[in-house]
């Protein structure tokens, strides 16, 4: 049997200044069946509906108004005033060369959608955080989701060793 | 400690232990998985082909409104750059204008099916990046961009389109390339 995910019991919310990007994020998560969506157009609106609701997971916009959707990420996870630093965000962004995936990556992204998506990309990223959730990592330098996602043999000393 | 090896005859000195990071790893955290995850109510984790196919006509739902809308701003950005080519002071905003609209074809040009306004969007994006006004030639690069994805929006000229379309998109880029410079 397979497994499913039932998206009823998961809140989202969507940070778009692009009113017909976030309508197609909104038609996709109402499609598979949740109920609790917010939309917003700036980071400012994202931390008031985060502070006052419970939301699971965040669909982030790259190119915002004021403050950009990096930066967001910035405060979401290393700022002492997040709402929730452990919170999956799903950057979305036109951005697709290789700096600024690794620049998201650096700063904690939790997946990363390169548009134009489709709806088999949109879902595996969806999928990828609600069923396969990542360890976090904090450092003196990072703090988000592991960046490791292939585990593979290494002979090398071990540098992440657990505090003593 | 440091010692004479007496097989090389050198003298050698002892690695350095390596420095441990400070390094918390946190579990992962379950809670959405626990909730979300079950085998009785929901979307399969692997969609079949059917399901995807339902799930893309849900994201084509938006096509008509894509159309509508861009070839508004399309429009706006236009009469914009008419605009600044003869008044200086507003070409600060409409290279601005320019550049978010660039961005937003980018982004969803190829959603929609239309991958060829990605292709000139992208190069009328870089083009305008980082630029806060343009020169009469430069803004005139950026009209020709606007007026080719107008075309292909008016035509619903959908996917990469022939070698005709092809060659447009690629002397667009040599132009943008040619009056690149100043960058103000």
């Amino acid at each position: 049997m397979n497994a499913k995910i039932d998206f009823s019991k998961i809140s989202f919310l969507i940070v778009d200044g692009d009113k017909i990007s976030a309508q197609v994020v909104y038609d996709t998560l109402a499609y598979l069946g949740a109920s609790h969506i917010q939309r917003v157009k700036t980071p400012n609106d994202a931390f008031d509906v985060l502070r006052s609701e419970k939301i699971d997971i965040v669909v982030c916009e790259w190119r915002l108004r004021g403050m950009d959707g990096l930066e967001f990420l910035d405060v979401m996870r290393n700022s002492t005033n997040s709402p929730n630093r452990f919170i999956p965000v799903i950057m979305l962004t036109a951005h697709s060369e290789h700096r600024y995936v690794t620049t998201a990556r650096d700063l904690g992204i939790t997946e990363f959608l390169a548009k134009p998506f489709n709806a088999k990309a949109l879902y595996s990223r969806l999928v990828s955080v609600i069923a396969r959730p990542r360890r976090f990592i904090n450092t003196g330098t990072y703090f988000g989701p592991d960046r490791r996602r292939r585990q593979v043999q290494f002979d090398g000393p071990d540098r992440r060793s657990l505090d003593e | 400690m440091t010692h004479y090896d007496w097989g090389s005859g050198a003298i050698v000195k002892p690695e350095e232990p390596m420095k441990k990071k400070n390094v918390q790893i946190i579990p992962a955290q379950t809670d959405l998985k626990r909730r979300a995850v079950n085998f009785v109510k929901g979307f399969d984790i692997n969609l079949s082909p059917e399901q995807l196919e339902e799930l893309e006509k849900v994201v084509q739902r938006s096509s008509e409104t894509f159309v509508r809308d861009i070839g508004k701003d399309l429009m706006d950005c236009r009469r914009m750059i008419i605009q600044a080519l003869g008044d200086k002071t507003k070409r600060q905003d409409a290279v601005a204008t320019s550049s978010d609209l660039a961005y937003s074809v980018k982004a969803l040009g190829g959603t929609f099916q239309y991958p060829l306004m990605t292709q000139i969007a992208k190069s009328m994006e870089n083009f305008v990046a980082d630029r806060t006004t343009a020169n009469e030639k430069q803004l005139l690069v950026i009209q020709l961009h606007i007026d080719s994805l107008y075309v292909i929006l008016a035509g619903r000229v959908t996917g990469f389109g022939s070698t005709v379309e092809q060659a447009t998109v690629a002397a667009l880029t040599k132009l943008a390339e040619r009056y690149e410079q100043p960058r103000e």
